[in-house]
């Protein structure tokens, strides 16, 4: 459920999510303004109805399954991240709007989810693989996969924690079900993503290549910080693992600025299941399939490196 | 397929169609968040805007059918995401089924979810049957929504359907070349067909908007219609508003 419907959310949480995406959004407006061109216009309006009509079509993942696009690393990646976090929050507007699929109330946590955790933190995965594998038509494909599937598990990461802080859904199956869904939503977007930009960059790539590879001193960086990045969640895990009630503790405080009245539902009911655990499990997943993606990548590249 | 089996009764003149688009879309916002926010277990407070609702489908002389047609797909959907919080919230169970129970906070949450979700619903739902995009976009533009926001709606307002049929074609063209394929086959297909779709809505996009520079257009997309404010309007905008308020505040009272 990438698009939350209304009635999941409670009070807090509506205009929590809300205030934060607005911020993003304004701060997107103002960037996306200073360098709009005059032909961008057509172009973010043929990206907003392109994710939607895309979003109609749903794609077998087999076993009866199915999933739609949900277009972060592919809109941010052809039209820039402030511009394309505007396009994903159009999206979300009409989806809402005209068709029901995400509610009114919602929008919000929904721009925050689809626009700013999808979009913007699938543009900056973008932006970091780009920067480890370099330049190439291959390894933009590549790098966009690996972004796409990035982005998607942060999509669903960020719907478990919007529906546990509501107090909605305990934590934990919040978690293992929204999140683990779109681990299997994330391989889908992660093929489309690289089948329709591979296309894209075959066909028009003045626009598909309109993102920089970072230059090969910053390239050092990133894996430097990659690094930095692994070694962190290890070291998380070994502190969340022996005082899980630190976590614990962050959250109950929030329910409790956030609270539902005393005497309906009770607080947040997962106060006593230890919470660190799955959220630095799912933090340390991510980068352990981002790493093994990533290297999948890296090993396919010396069959096509001068393209 | 168009936007016309969309917005049919926005031409159907009453109170609500002659209120401007902004009241509307004010109005259905506030009875949608007021309602998807209220406090689990405040039955009467949702009761309360759920009629309000029903009131506002009466005035616009909206069928009950047609609404509860158009809110019966995203409510499917609504009950399958919500049918979990049956056996996932802790408590004493009510029915044992094997390996999960349901617990009875379980289902006051379920049935709880479902109700805030039926009223914002059956509000958001009302607001598009009466009102016109080009309208709600007017109403958008007029709220200070980034221009970059209301300029790529208005384009993709015109491209939406286009797009749409063009992906249909295309996939009923691909499935009866390929009648009978498997899977996997199917998904390269999708993917494919997509790709194929963006680039021509890139393309129909910049002609588009071409076409539109030609003839004069400025960046705003006009509406014909001019709305004017009158006071009972005003009054009526704020008598919701202020309904709902008030049942916001006794739902957490």
């Amino acid at each position: 459920m990438a698009h939350i419907p209304d009635g999941f959310l409670s009070a807090p949480v509506v205009a929590g999510t809300a205030a934060a995406a607005a911020a993003v959004l304004a701060l997107a407006a103002q960037r996306s303004r200073q360098r709009l061109e005059e032909r961008e216009a057509p172009v973010l309006g043929a990206a907003t109805a392109f994710v939607f009509a895309a979003q109609m079509l749903n794609f077998p993942l087999g076993a009866g399954t199915s999933a739609h696009l949900l277009g972060g690393v592919l809109v941010t990646a052809v039209v820039g991240p402030w511009s394309g976090m505007l396009v994903l929050f159009a999206v979300v507007l009409v989806q809402a709007l005209l068709f029901q699929d995400g509610g009114i109330a919602a929008v919000g946590a929904n721009t925050l989810n689809l626009a700013v955790c999808g979009g913007g933190g699938g543009f900056v995965l973008y932006k970091l693989s780009l920067g480890l594998v370099g330049e190439g038509r291959r390894r933009r494909v590549g790098a966009a996969a690996v972004a796409a599937f990035g982005s998607t598990l942060l999509v669903g990461c960020a719907v478990a924690a919007e529906l546990a802080l509501s107090g909605t859904v305990p934590l934990m199956p919040a978690l293992v079900i929204v999140g683990g869904a779109h681990g299997i939503v994330a391989v889908g977007e992660a093929a489309l993503t690289a089948a329709i930009l591979g296309a894209l960059l075959r066909a028009r790539p003045d626009l598909a290549a309109a993102v920089a590879v970072p230059p090969r001193a910053t390239r050092r960086w990133g894996y430097g910080v990659l690094a930095l990045a692994v070694g962190l969640a290890v070291v998380a895990t070994g502190v969340a693992s022996s005082r899980p009630d630190v976590l614990t503790a962050a959250l109950d405080r929030l329910g409790a600025v956030g609270g539902e009245p005393a005497g309906t539902a009770g607080s947040l009911p997962n106060s006593r299941s230890p919470i660190g655990g799955p959220w630095v499990a799912a933090a340390v997943g991510v980068l352990i399939t981002f790493a093994l993606v990533w290297g999948a990548v890296r090993l396919a590249r010396p069959r096509r490196s001068r393209s | 397929m168009s936007f016309h089996h969309l917005d049919q009764f926005a031409t159907v003149p009453s109170p609500v169609t002659a209120m401007p688009p902004v009241a509307r879309l004010v109005g259905a916002t506030s009875v949608a968040v007021g309602a998807a926010t209220l406090p689990l277990g405040a039955w009467p407070a949702a009761a309360a805007l759920g009629a309000l609702v029903a009131a506002m489908t009466l005035l616009a002389r909206v069928p009950v059918p047609l609404l509860l047609r158009r809110m019966s797909g995203p409510l499917a959907f609504v009950l399958l995401a919500s049918a979990g919080l049956l056996v996932f919230v802790p408590g004493d169970p009510v029915l044992d089924l094997g390996w999960v129970a349901v617990t009875r906070p379980g289902v006051e949450r379920f049935g709880f979810v479902l109700a805030r979700a039926v009223v914002a619903l059956s509000a958001a739902v009302l607001l598009v049957t009466t009102t016109e995009f080009p309208d709600l976009l007017d109403a958008l533009r007029r709220l200070r929504l980034p221009r970059v926001v209301t300029t790529a709606l208005s384009l993709a307002y015109r491209l939406l359907y286009l797009l749409m049929e063009e992906l249909e074609r295309l996939l009923r063209a691909a499935r009866s070349r390929n009648a009978g394929a498997g899977a996997a086959s199917r998904r390269r297909l999708a993917a494919g067909v997509a790709a194929a779709v963006l680039q021509r809505a890139f393309a129909r996009a910049e002609r588009t908007h071409r076409a539109m520079l030609a003839r004069g257009y400025q960046g705003e997309l006009a509406t014909l219609t001019e709305w004017r404010w009158r006071a009972w309007m005003v009054a009526a905008l704020a008598t919701l508003l202020g309904l709902v308020l008030v049942t916001a505040v006794l739902a957490r009272g």
